[in-house]
């Protein structure tokens, strides 16, 4: 999330389109009711009527992977309406940059943008740059008229997204279009605010990143960025998964989003070189110019004293990927089911049931020689040998549970969508056996360490030099109990000298050795510093010698009422609620609505620590420095190398604007947008030339002819492991089903209640029919296209009558986001027949 | 034979019957007025409302059994209706008037034969709801019809039979003895059921 | 009723998402356990209220013009200001009021006569498998200790909201509900509804009221019960001071 959670209580119109949150994040409801309270409008934009939708003032409905068409509409017609907030739009966005005259749009290449090769199915992305002034700055046009200029791209690029197209692409009526364009662009001017929230709806395509980058236009375009009620805001499915992608949870990236190296990058010169973006305009903050800071703090957290400056402080030691090696989720068990892995961890997940092509995946547990599944309770993946279709007595892997302790038998914090660190004490011990993550760590650290120290092995250097400074040392060296705040301190840093800041006159210590960093701003590159997570830095500090941890804070205090309680937790960075909040004021540190302030500059008061005039005051900005306009002022998107909110977006795979293309799986023989029918950067698994037959797809085929989608219950937590041994909730909801409108009921001779049987290409279940009004057949390309849609909570190993049913995720297909490689399990075709 | 002379009113059988739906029927409505109003002391004298339930229940089944048996001994002889019924009804039973000659009456007079029809009626009525009532043969449907028809037939007993003592004791002294030796004085059953006394030749 | 500073239950299905967390909650703090049910073509489980059950929410799926209308309504006992439930219930104590005016009830106390139901008018009470009574009780062990019931501390959006009775009352007709359901009928309801239409709409019948024959029962054959008998009684005095009892000796003179 750009915001928070509580913000959404300050938006005009909120849009909820890819989400659900009535259902998946309830209590984001509250404040989602709270603005409806105050007059705000609600849209959602779902293709089925899902209790968000029964709580809106405007609902359309809209086939599953329309969004950009949906949005590119909007897009078009914010434009087309002059609608957009004008001076946002020139001052701080890349709207007015003039991009390379050999940039050419999908408009013109039939789908494609310039530099396509179809062999490796990339861009080269020479023609999507900016030209630049002889200074290393790109050449702007305020006017925004040239017609190179990204506004007028934009433009042309979206010209094409007419309502007609759009319409009989996406399957919403024309009416409700305009409807929800009108509504929403209704938040361009200064003093209205616009958020949208997102969640899997969005990323589970293939092209869900730039469903995402169509929204983030849309909302530089209404200069709703960096304001009160505004944002662009991911509603995260599990309470901690901000938490666990800050902390490095993906295969690409390092704790803080560093990235992660591939073996190509041979020191970390090299590393620092290829990763530390660059600008020669004085007024762009850059703030990634910092890498080479959080980089080596970094590894002096995680091999402290080993981590020399004569051995690049253990650069060596890091994981490296190889050249082009994908290790996301659908690569993995592709690779796991070829047979190239000999052992895996299912470390607080069922695969079985939560990826897509679940039935691979099960077929590729087979092929483990081991597998150790640490989890709550029991299921599909830990017994995967004894599931459905399986011969336990042909599987040869050995398979270890480790029974984990739950949230409340632990202490430590987690961090929510809204980027807050929350601490969380134990409320009671670990039933039986089980142990928190952190101790089954401990014990595997321990043993694998000593493993290393006595045999030696291929290369030992990475586990034996790694600090494990968590606690209280047995006789035997093995940490007794891992005490978690001291885990929470290494990720906050320590100085490990005392730091001087040399510069400045007289020269001010900024840190002493052996404390707690105050906050990222103090970290070095030079091995003076330790900081296992940057964005983390200041979540556990010291005041006057005292620590503090300040994610455990429970202040209650809003002096702002916009609902920033920043005394309660702490929200990375540096406890600032809402991020690029510089764009909330004009250049002259002015809010664009002084009703809801996020921060502004005071030029009367004097900044205590500089006793220069002018201060901001509220959330915590976006840099100290003074409002763009004045001496020393600075553009609002500090992490951006230009300063600027990118509307031009060349750092994708798949296009500096996103394109409309149609999923993986589709109802439609051609995109009506183009000739290129799904995303031309895809990573393709199956073909009839190679691939194996788990990784089939059938587009516009007459044996799975109805569009279906997946989604969650607001009664079960993601696969069910948990919920479904939880008798209250499986009383709600007991029994897979699959949703359908009353006229594919009626064409099938289905009735609500009936037993149905769904069935993909890769797949198939049975279902309890849920015939229903909430969802209704799409008119598309003029004929009659309907959609279904299941939920992924159940599994055949608990109830262990059966009586659940199975995950949808046996019907969804292998194949992923051309950026992220997150499956495309929101659009693929079924078919449904009765029982 | 001498009117001090007794003679046998009713069999011993009779008497214990008759007792037993004495006592079952002050149980019944003792605890019936307890349940209607709450009588919590009442309900304490049986140990709490759910053991009062039990007793009464019980207490029904005897009331019921016993309304049962007095079936044979007294409804043929009331559902008999004679000319002497409709004269004892023309005198209004003598019960208004210190001189009014009521006219001989066989065993049971008009009154006594209504009396008997009314209980039987409410009893019969009041066995069955109650046992709708306990049983629930029929889940919910009827519940609420069983208790009114049950407090009904409650409020006619109620009326009748503390009228049926009163006659049976105070307004007619003597009366009483039936149901302790089964025998009356042969000139209280000369007074009052001379038609039977002429009938058995006593 | 006669309780001052009443305390009641405002639910506003406007507000209500359907997240059925007060369903959970109120299973949490009753320990009530859960059944098992199956899908029957709908999210609305269980079907009804049951002994295991106090509160749910039920799904009103509606076509309409422009697409279709969705209605959550939490479904409870209503905490009636005249309660039929306690009118028709022969056991004292079984259900009783709180002094925050919630109905509540004690199980040791109930006879198992499942009569109260037919008292109510909105189908409420159950019987558990030894046929006493059980029911939304307002979480009167919590709200007796100052704490909210357990689905109104529970329900994200505020479409429960416990408090002072007129206070809500009060609130819901600021947020623009012309009537508030239950706001005057049986004496006033303890569970008040802010409905944007008409009562049917979401379940519940314009005008509830206690089943006439209920109220028939309640005004007439139980006083009738005493009134006979006393009548009786008194009739059988007058008769014995006036006419006196009838004496054997007459018949002698008379012969
Ligand atoms: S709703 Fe029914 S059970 Fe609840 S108080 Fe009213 S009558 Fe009694
Ligand atoms: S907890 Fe509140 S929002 Fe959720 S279902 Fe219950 S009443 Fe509705």
């Amino acid at each position: 999330m750009t915001n928070h959670w509580v913000d959404v209580k300050n938006a005009d119109v909120i849009l909820v389109m890819g989400s659900n949150p009535a259902e998946n994040h309830p209590i984001s409801m509250k404040w989602v009711m709270r603005a409806r309270e105050r007059g705000a409008k609600l849209i959602v934009v779902d293709p089925r009527f899902t209790r968000t939708a029964a709580k809106a003032d405007l609902y359309a409905p809209m086939r599953s992977g329309t969004d950009i068409a949906f949005l590119g509409g909007m897009i078009k017609y914010i434009l087309d309406n002059n609608l957009y907030f004008k001076q946002y739009v020139v001052d701080y966005t890349n709207s007015s940059f003039l991009v390379n005259p050999e940039f050419k749009g999908p408009g013109q290449l039939n789908g494609l943008f310039s530099g396509y090769d179809p062999k490796t199915r990339k861009y080269d992305k020479k023609t999507w740059s900016f030209q630049m002034e002889e200074n290393g700055i790109p050449k702007k046009d305020p006017s925004l008229r040239n017609p190179s200029c990204v506004f007028q791209l934009l433009k042309k690029h979206y010209s094409r997204y007419t309502l007609d197209k759009v319409s009989s692409i996406t399957g919403t009526p024309k009416e409700k279009l305009e409807e929800v364009y009108k509504l929403y662009a209704s938040t361009g001017k200064p003093d209205k605010a616009g958020t949208e929230l997102y969640a899997m709806g969005w990323t589970q395509h293939t092209i869900g990143t730039q469903n995402i980058r169509a929204m983030c236009i849309v909302q530089l375009l209404l200069g709703n960025i960096g304001i009160a009620g505004g944002g662009i805001n991911a509603l995260r499915g599990e309470s901690n998964v901000q938490g666990s992608t800050d902390h490095g949870l993906l295969f690409n990236i390092l704790p803080g989003y560093n990235p992660v190296p591939s073996a190509s990058i041979v020191d970390l010169k090299t590393y620092i070189d290829k990763f530390t973006p660059k600008t020669k305009d004085p007024k762009s903050v850059n703030w990634w110019g910092n890498r080479p800071k959080y980089i080596t703090s970094y590894l002096k957290a995680i091999y402290g004293k080993a981590a020399t400056k004569d051995n690049d402080f253990g650069y060596a030691w890091l994981p490296k990927l190889d050249e082009g090696m994908n290790g996301s989720w659908l690569v993995l068990f592709d690779q796991m089911f070829k047979g190239k892995f000999e052992g895996f961890f299912a470390w607080g997940q069922n695969p079985a049931c939560s990826g897509a092509n679940a039935n691979k995946t099960r077929k590729a547990l087979a092929k483990l020689k081991w597998m150790v599944n640490i989890n709550l309770f029991d299921n599909e993946t830990a017994s995967f040998w004894k599931g459905p279709d399986m011969k336990p007595a042909e599987i040869q892997t050995e398979v270890f549970f480790l029974p984990a302790a739950s949230s409340v038998e632990k202490e430590g914090s987690i961090t929510n969508s809204s980027r807050l660190a929350q601490w969380r004490y134990k409320a009671i011990e670990p039933v039986g056996q089980s142990m928190p993550d952190s101790e089954i760590m401990n014990e595997l650290y321990f043993r694998v360490k000593k493993l290393y120290q006595k045999q030696g092995g291929k290369f030992p250097a990475p586990v034996v030099n790694l600090t494990w400074d968590y606690g209280e040392k047995g006789p035997d060296g093995k940490i007794k109990h891992v005490d978690i705040s001291l885990v929470a301190r290494e990720i906050n840093g320590y100085y490990l000298e005392d730091i001087i800041d040399k510069k400045a006159t007289p020269p001010k210590q900024l840190g002493k050795k052996g404390v707690l960093c105050t906050n990222f701003v103090t970290l070095q590159a030079d091995g003076t510093t330790s900081c296992g997570n940057w964005i983390f830095s200041g979540s556990y500090t010291q005041k006057d010698g005292k620590v503090i941890n300040m994610m455990a804070r429970r202040g209650k205090d809003d002096p702002t009422g916009l609902g920033f309680f920043s005394g309660w937790a702490w929200a990375w960075p540096v406890n600032r609620r809402i991020i690029y909040n510089r764009a909330s004021v004009d250049p002259q540190g002015r809010p664009w609505d002084p009703k809801r302030a996020v921060i502004k500059w005071n030029a009367a008061k004097e900044d205590p620590n500089t006793k220069k005039p002018g201060v901001w005051e509220g959330d915590v900005p976006d840099g100290p420095a003074p409002p763009l306009a004045m001496e020393g002022g600075k553009y609002p998107f500090i992490m951006m190398a230009t300063g600027m909110g990118a509307i031009f977006g060349p750092g994708l795979a798949d296009g500096p604007f996103p394109e409309h293309y149609e999923a993986l799986e589709c109802p439609l023989e051609e995109n009506l947008m183009s000739k290129q029918r799904i995303n031309p950067t895809i990573k393709l698994f199956y073909d009839k030339a190679s691939g194996v037959p788990e990784d089939i797809y059938f587009s516009c085929d007459v044996r799975f002819p109805y569009v279906a989608t997946t989604y969650r219950v607001s009664e079960h937590w993601q696969t069910g492991v948990l919920t479904r041994h939880q008798p209250w909730q499986l009383e709600m909801q007991p029994q897979m089903f699959v949703e359908m409108s009353e006229e594919l009921a009626k064409e099938k001779g289905i009735r609500d209640g009936d037993k149905v049987t769904v069935s993909s290409g890769r797949g198939k279940l049975w279902a309890v029919a849920i015939v229903t009004d909430r969802f209704k057949p799409f008119k598309v390309a003029g004929s009659t296209v309907h959609q279904v849609g299941m939920p992924w909570c159940f599994g055949w190993q608990y109830p262990e009558d059966g009586s659940g049913g199975e995950s949808a995720n046996l019907l969804t297909p292998t194949i992923g986001d051309a950026n992220t490689m997150i499956p495309e399990s929101k659009a693929f075709m079924v078919n449904v027949e009765k029982a | 034979m001498s009117n001090n002379a007794m003679v046998r009113k009713a069999s011993s059988f009779e008497i214990v019957n008759h007792w037993a739906l004495a006592v079952s029927f002050f149980v019944l409505a003792v605890s019936g007025y307890a349940f209607l109003f709450h009588l919590e002391g009442v309900g304490s004298v049986f140990g709490g409302f759910n053991q009062m339930r039990a007793v009464h229940n019980w207490a029904g089944v005897v009331f019921a059994v016993s309304l049962f048996l007095t079936i044979f001994h007294y409804l043929p002889v009331s559902l008999h209706f004679t000319s002497d019924d409709a004269a004892w009804f023309g005198k209004a039973g003598g019960y208004f008037s210190k001189r009014a000659a009521v006219p001989p009456q066989d065993e049971l007079n008009a009154g006594q034969k209504l009396y008997y029809l009314v209980v039987l009626a409410a009893g019969v009525v009041i066995s069955a709801s109650g046992i709708v009532i306990w049983l629930r043969p029929w889940a919910k449907s009827g519940i609420l019809l069983s208790h009114l028809l049950h407090n009904i037939s409650f409020d006619l007993m109620v009326i009748a039979i503390p009228a049926h003592i009163y006659l049976a004791t105070l307004a007619n002294p003597g009366t009483f003895r039936i149901m302790v030796y089964g025998t009356v004085p042969l000139s209280w059953a000369k007074k009052r059921h001379a038609k039977w006394v002429q009938r058995m030749g006593f | 009723m006669t309780t001052t500073n009443r305390k009641a239950l405002l639910i506003s299905p406007e507000l209500c998402i359907g997240c059925r967390g007060c369903q959970t909650a109120c299973k949490a703090w009753n320990q009530l356990p859960g059944t098992k049910t199956v899908n029957r073509g709908t999210v609305e489980n269980p079907p009804d209220l049951t002994p295991q059950l106090y509160n749910r929410i039920r799904y009103v799926e509606m076509p309409s013009e422009t697409s279709v209308r969705w209605l959550f309504v939490n479904q409870r006992c209503m905490h009636c200001g005249d309660a039929g439930c306690m009118k028709i219930c022969p056991a004292p104590g079984a259900l009783y009021r709180t002094k925050e005016g919630a109905v509540a009830f004690d199980k040791d106390k109930c006879i198992g006569c499942k009569l109260c139901v037919e008292g109510c008018p909105f189908d409420v009470p159950r019987y558990d498998e030894k046929g006493k009574i059980a029911k939304c009780h307002l979480c009167f062990d919590r709200i007796a200790y100052g704490l909210l019931p357990a689905c109104a501390k529970t329900c994200p959006t505020g479409a429960i909201r416990y408090g002072e009775r007129d206070a809500l009352v009060e609130m819901a007709k600021k947020a623009g509900y012309q009537k508030v359901y239950g706001e005057m009928d049986l004496e006033g309801l303890g569970a008040i509804y802010a409905f944007r239409d008409a009562p049917k709409i979401y379940g519940y019948a314009e005008k509830p009221g206690i089943p006439e024959s209920v109220v028939f029962w309640h005004k007439v054959l139980k006083p009738l019960s005493y009134i006979g008998l006393g009548g009786v009684v008194a009739a059988s005095l007058i008769h014995y001071v006036a006419f006196g009892p009838k004496k054997d000796e007459e018949v002698k003179k008379d012969e």
